[in-house]
C-alpha cells in the first residue's frame, strides 16, 4: 500500500484481521485502537458466529415453545380482539 | 467470542477503522486510562449507563400508570415487597444481558440469528417490534396524561417525543446518547417526591413488607394484575437494549463487575421509584382510586392534586411525562438495534447516519408510527396501553430461554458461561413469568369463548 487508508464506512465483512498488511503505514488514529480489543472492531464483529449444534432434546424443546408462542399468541391476539369488539 | 485477546496489540498490523471503531476507542481509552490510575469512582462513572437506562428505561408511563393503579385499587400491601422482588428478577436477567455483550461484542438479535437461525432470530426481532410499537403508543399516551395536568393536549406531546428522539440522535456518538438519557432518567425520582409529598404513614409501608393483605378479586383479575406487573418490570425491549448498548458502549469482560454495579444500581432505584408511585397512588385508596382511569384525561395527577396538593400533583404529572419521554428514547434505540443487527449492517450510535440509515431509520421510524397513531381520532388508545404489558409479558419467555442458552454457550462465552447457580435462578425467574403469562393468555381466552365463567 502506498498511502495511508481512509476510514472506511462499510468494511469488506469477507476481510479479517489476518488480511491486513503490517508493511501499511501507522495512521494517528492507531494509537486509539489500541484500547480496544481485536475482536471488538467493526471488522471483525461484522463476521458472523458460527450456528450452534444443539442436541436433540434441545431441539424438541425449542419446537415444544414455537407451539407454546404460537397457541398463546393467538388466545392473547383473540382476546385482545374480543375486548376491542 | 470469548477470546484471549486483551487489546489491539501495537506489534500487529491493524485493519482498517471505522468511524464506529474511532468513536469506541476513545471512550475506551478514557476507560483505560481511568483504570491504568487507579481513579476508582471515574472509572464507575465511565462504565454506568446501560443498566441504569434499562431499568429506569423499564419504570416507564405505563408502569408507573399500573404501579398507582394497584396503589389506589389495593393498597400497599403485597406490592411494596412485590415490586423490589420483581426488579431483583429482572438483575438476574439483565446482568446475563450485560455478561454476553460485553464478551462477544455482539448484540441480542445476531447472536440469536446466527446462532439459532433466521426463524427464532426474525420471531424475536418480530416480537420486540411489536411489542416496542404498542408500548411506544402507551409512552405517548402517558406523556399526554402528564400534559393534560398541565392544560397541554396530544399534539405537544408528539411534537416533545419526536423532538427528543431527534436531538439525542443529532450528535453521533453512543456515549452523548447515553449520558444525555441518563441524565433525563434520573428524574425518575420524581416518583419518590411525589411518594413523599402525599405524607404516607412510614409504619404500614413498614408493615406491607410481610406480601400481606394479598389483593382480592377473581383469579382472572389476580392474573392480570401478576401479568401486567410483570411486564412492568421484565420486557423484551430490556434484553434487547442492554446486550447492544453494552457493546455499542465497547464493554469488555474486564468491565463486567462495573456492569453488574451498574444493572444493580438501576434494579435499585427502579425499584425505590417504582415504589414511589404504589405510595403515591394508594393515597387515593379511599378516595375512590379504584374507580380512576390512569390513561384517561389528567388521571392519577388530577386526582393526586385534590386529595394530597397541587405539588404532589404537579410532581406526578412531570414525573410521567420524564418516564414516557425516557422510554420512548430507549425503546425506540432497542427497536433500531434489532432491526440494524437482524438486517445485518451498521447498528452503533458511533455511526453516522449516512452509513447506519437502517439504525436511525428505525429508530425515528417507530417513534413517529406511535406518535402517528395517538393523532387518530378515536383509536382504542385505553385498551391498546393497557394490554401492552400483558402482550410483553405472554411473549418475554422466548426472549429469556434465549438470553439463558447463549449466557451457557462457552463457545461464545467461554470463562464467563453461566453457573450454575446462575442457571437456577435463571430458570426460576423464566419459569415464573412464563406461567403468570401462560395462564393469564389461556384464562383470558377461556373467559371471552365463554368455556368457563
Amino acid at each position: 500500500m502506498n498511502a495511508d487508508p481512509p476510514l472506511m464506512d462499510d468494511p469488506d465483512p469477507r476481510a479479517t484481521v489476518e488480511e491486513w498488511d503490517p508493511r501499511r503505514p501507522r495512521r494517528p488514529e492507531d494509537e486509539l485502537v489500541m484500547h480496544l480489543e481485536r475482536d471488538q472492531l467493526v471488522v471483525a464483529t461484522s463476521q458472523p458466529v458460527p450456528p450452534a449444534v444443539l442436541s436433540a432434546r434441545v431441539r424438541a424443546g425449542l419446537w415444544a415453545l414455537r407451539v407454546f408462542v404460537v397457541l398463546v399468541s393467538l388466545m392473547v391476539i383473540y382476546t385482545f380482539a374480543y375486548q376491542l369488539h | 467470542m470469548a477470546t484471549t485477546d486483551t487489546a489491539v496489540s501495537p506489534g500487529l498490523a491493524l485493519p482498517p477503522l471505522t468511524d464506529e471503531d474511532v468513536a469506541r476507542s476513545h471512550d475506551r481509552s478514557r476507560v483505560h486510562d481511568a483504570r491504568v490510575h487507579r481513579k476508582r469512582w471515574r472509572l464507575l462513572w465511565l462504565l454506568v449507563g446501560p443498566g441504569i437506562l434499562a431499568m429506569l428505561g423499564e419504570n416507564d408511563g405505563p408502569s408507573m400508570i399500573a404501579y398507582a393503579s394497584d396503589g389506589a385499587e389495593y393498597g400497599l400491601g403485597f406490592f411494596v415487597p412485590f415490586i423490589p422482588l420483581l426488579f431483583a428478577m429482572a438483575f438476574v436477567c439483565q446482568e446475563m444481558c450485560m455478561r454476553i455483550g460485553a464478551v462477544t461484542h455482539r448484540g441480542y438479535g445476531e447472536l440469536v440469528l446466527q446462532r439459532y437461525g433466521r426463524v427464532w432470530g426474525w420471531f424475536g426481532a418480530g416480537d420486540l417490534t411489536l411489542t416496542n410499537f404498542v408500548t411506544l403508543i402507551a409512552e405517548f399516551v402517558a406523556i399526554r396524561v402528564g400534559l393534560a395536568y398541565f392544560h397541554l393536549g396530544s399534539g405537544v406531546a408528539v411534537a416533545l417525543g419526536l423532538a427528543l428522539v431527534a436531538f439525542t440522535l443529532s450528535g453521533g456518538r453512543y456515549w452523548r446518547w447515553e449520558r444525555i438519557v441518563l441524565g433525563m432518567a434520573l428524574f425518575n425520582g420524581l416518583f419518590l417526591v411525589a411518594a413523599i409529598l402525599v405524607k404516607p404513614d412510614v409504619g404500614s409501608v413498614v408493615d406491607a413488607l410481610d406480601f400481606t393483605p394479598f389483593p382480592g378479586g377473581s383469579f382472572n383479575t389476580l392474573l392480570l394484575l401478576l401479568a401486567s406487573t410483570i411486564g412492568a418490570t421484565v420486557t423484551p425491549w430490556m434484553i434487547f437494549f442492554q446486550q447492544s448498548a453494552s457493546a455499542d458502549k465497547g464493554m469488555t469482560p474486564s468491565d463486567i463487575s462495573h456492569g453488574r454495579y451498574d444493572t444493580a444500581a438501576g434494579a435499585a432505584l427502579a425499584a425505590i421509584f417504582g415504589v414511589g408511585a404504589l405510595i403515591a397512588g394508594a393515597a387515593l385508596l379511599t378516595h375512590g382510586g379504584a374507580g380512576i382511569q390512569g390513561f384517561a384525561g389528567a388521571g392519577f395527577p388530577e386526582a393526586l392534586k385534590q386529595v394530597a396538593g397541587g405539588a404532589a400533583g404537579t410532581v406526578f404529572a412531570l414525573g410521567l411525562i420524564e418516564a414516557g419521554a425516557v422510554a420512548i428514547l430507549t425503546i425506540s434505540a432497542s427497536t433500531a438495534y434489532a432491526a440494524g443487527e437482524c438486517v445485518g449492517v451498521s447498528h452503533s450510535f458511533n455511526s453516522s447516519p449516512r452509513s447506519a440509515i437502517v439504525f436511525y431509520a428505525a429508530n425515528v421510524g417507530i417513534a413517529l408510527l406511535a406518535a402517528v397513531v395517538i393523532l387518530i381520532p378515536g383509536a382504542p388508545l385505553l385498551s391498546i396501553a393497557l394490554n401492552a404489558n400483558v402482550l410483553a409479558t405472554v411473549l418475554l419467555p422466548v426472549s429469556l430461554v434465549f438470553m439463558l442458552m447463549l449466557a451457557n454457550d462457552r463457545g461464545l462465552m467461554g470463562p464467563w458461561a453461566n453457573r450454575l447457580s446462575t442457571n437456577a435462578v435463571g430458570i426460576t425467574v423464566i419459569s415464573f413469568v412464563g406461567l403468570c403469562g401462560a395462564a393469564y393468555g389461556i384464562d383470558s381466552f377461556l373467559l371471552s369463548t365463554h368455556l368457563i365463567s
